[in-house]
């Protein structure tokens, strides 16, 4: 790919943003480009050094706030003619639901991400909690001279106490994966913003 | 790495690349190479970051025919990388304690 096809395209996937941020951001590219042919490499190889297009576009949309986004996208370049103001207003009925729907939507599904790490920490503790109870009644089993019953406790307790550990582990693989799965929603949500052509 | 730690070694790394002379988006990639791969993506926030903050200041200057930015250290700049230099210190403590409970635990 060269500089010329590598910069429309950037520019391409960039729309969206506000247009003084896409030029900056595009002719910081193209000095890098040019800055390594001058070093000596070819343009294509310039190019493949920088990464693909959509890994810059990604990178960019990470570091770039969300409400900076929807802000640049609310406001737009032009004045809105008076229909379209017209509509919005006499439109309002119709779409304030459903943003507010689309917006609770995705509030519940974070919610529900948690919820269910939450859930795993507390079925982890009560796994410990009820192991630690058969250690105590595995002692009064003993000391009351119920010894099949103190084994049996002890057994519970031993089962019980692997089982917290292996959940433990599980959850906070868990938590990793719903980490990097709220980024990736994030992403996701950020990407409905630009790269869009208008 | 954690990130805020080092998004804050970043800052100081860019602004020691131009705290000599002023420099150019790809000479400080080329000078920072040999210590860390920064990414131009990443480094282009970077830069935003540490202008907005003032400790750089960015000029034009004609090059071959093309325009390229040049990076200059304002003296908050060079207070910022004076300022590192002290927190290092303070980390090397902390790193000095941190080996030590690792020691006597194993």
């Amino acid at each position: 790919m060269n500089k010329e096809v590598f910069l429309s395209e950037l520019r391409k996937k960039l729309s969206g943003l506000p247009q003084s941020d896409i030029d900056e951001r595009v002719s910081f590219y193209a000095e890098m480009i040019d800055d390594r042919v001058e070093d000596g490499m070819t343009e294509e190889a310039a190019v493949e050094q920088i990464g693909s297009v959509d890994k810059v576009v990604e990178t960019i949309m990470s570091e770039y706030p969300l409400s900076k986004l929807v802000k640049a996208k609310v406001k737009p370049e032009k004045k809105m003619p008076v229909w379209a103001i017209v509509l919005l207003i006499l439109g309002f009925p119709v779409w304030f639901p459903l943003l507010v729907s689309i917006v609770s939507t995705v509030g519940s599904l974070y919610l529900t991400l948690w919820c269910i790490v939450i859930t795993l920490y507390v079925v982890d503790l009560a796994f410990a909690l009820v192991s630690i109870g058969c250690l105590i009644s595995m002692v009064a089993g003993f000391v009351s001279g119920e010894a099949m019953f103190g084994i049996a406790a002890f057994g519970c307790a031993l089962v019980l106490g692997a089982l917290a550990v292996l959940l433990f582990i599980g959850s906070n693989y868990t938590v990793k994966g719903v980490v990097w799965l709220t980024k990736k929603m994030l992403l996701g949500i950020k990407s409905l913003f630009i790269g869009k052509e208008k | 790495m954690d990130i805020q730690l080092k998004r804050g070694l970043l800052d100081v790394c860019v602004l020691a690349a131009i705290k000599n002379e002023d420099s150019y988006g790809y000479q400080i990639i080329k000078d920072m190479k040999p210590y860390l791969e920064l990414s131009e993506s990443t480094l282009y926030t970077i830069l935003k970051r540490l202008e907005a903050g003032q400790m750089l200041t960015v000029r034009m200057v004609e090059h071959q025919g093309r325009l390229r930015k040049y990076y200059h250290i304002t003296q908050q700049g060079i207070e910022r990388i004076d300022e590192f230099k002290n927190d290092w210190k303070d980390i090397e403590a902390i790193y000095r304690f941190i080996t030590r409970e690792d020691g006597s635990n194993e």
